[in-house]
């Protein structure tokens, strides 16, 4: 399984997804033109590799400081995907990292936790 | 034009305490290069993170809005990424509240549906626009939209006040001019 490393720009998250170590982060701004475009590939990767996984401990950083409305639809089908393997034998822990203030992206993490609760989702509040 | 004319909208402009307008065509080259400008005016200012992140998400939701929606695109119109679209936008500061507004045209008979989505915006309590989000975030996405089908409840969501709006007819012409207005 290929890793996938993208380095951030300035309306897209860094993504370091080392499949191999059971390790993911997405990190930094979200709002592409097109996010289908964008996570799309990400998702079909995601895919792949949860295709052959099983009973592994998986990690998902997230630390997006902004996503738009366009993403956040495209970042609920990757949470559904994982939520399907933490169903079939995977350990899935997702870090959701927010600024202490931001109730927003604290709350869309909540929404994530209510809908797949399959995934161990622990929000960290970054001081 | 003279310069004189060109005073004139400088001096009205610092009247109104704009950070900054644009008018023309929107991409989302220009979209980015805008939000980062209007990053750099937020951090000498001492808005909180949660203000500078709200207008930040009020300014791409309608500037991208422009890009994928305006009714005077140069783009072929059946393209979905690299699109520049015309549209016109200000970003304000009225008795310490930022406000951003938007002026794009529309097809004239979009405007009833347009109508239908904005309305209902406008009387929600933020609880309420809030719920409807999340059912919005958890349905298929509607004909028609190029994205989540979020954007105007994004908007609504992040603004302190209900969102502004107004249709003006373009005489001579099969569109209408679409104006948003979010005040922070």
């Amino acid at each position: 399984m290929q890793n996938v490393y993208l380095a951030a720009t300035s309306a897209t998250p860094e993504v370091d997804f080392r499949f191999d170590a059971h390790r993911l982060s997405l990190k930094g701004e979200s709002y592409p033109e097109n996010a289908q475009a964008f996570y799309g590939p990400l998702l079909d990767a995601a895919s792949a590799y949860l295709a052959g996984s099983r009973g592994a401990d998986i990690r998902i950083d997230v630390q997006l400081a902004y996503f738009n409305s366009s993403s956040t639809k495209l970042l609920m089908s990757l949470f559904e995907l994982f939520n399907q393997a933490a169903l079939s034998g995977n350990h899935v822990v997702v870090n959701w990292f927010h600024d202490e203030e931001d109730d927003t992206i604290l709350e869309f993490g909540e929404e994530i936790a209510e809908d797949y609760p399959a995934l161990e989702l622990l929000t960290q509040a970054l001081v | 034009m003279g310069l004189t004319a060109f005073h004139r909208f400088q001096d009205l402009a610092r009247e109104e305490n704009v950070v900054f307008y644009y008018s023309g065509y929107f991409s989302q080259a220009v979209v980015s290069a805008m939000g980062d400008a209007l990053r750099q005016r937020l951090n000498s200012c001492d808005a909180t993170n949660v203000t500078r992140r709200k207008l930040f998400s009020v300014f791409v939701e309608m500037a991208q809005n422009v890009v994928h929606y305006s009714a005077d695109p140069l783009t072929a119109s059946d393209d979905a990424d690299h699109e520049l679209r015309r549209g016109a936008m200000w970003v304000g500061e009225c008795d310490k509240h930022f406000y951003v507004v938007c002026a794009n045209p529309i097809a004239r008979e979009a405007q009833p549906k347009l109508l239908a989505k904005l309305e209902p915006l406008r009387s929600m309590t933020l609880d309420e626009i809030k719920q409807r989000y999340k059912e919005k975030l958890r349905c298929e996405g509607e004909a028609g939209s190029k994205g989540a089908g979020l954007g105007f409840l994004t908007v609504a969501r992040d603004a302190s006040e209900p969102i502004e709006f107004d249709f003006v007819d373009e005489p001579d012409s099969a569109t209408t001019l679409f104006y948003l207005k979010a005040t922070l």
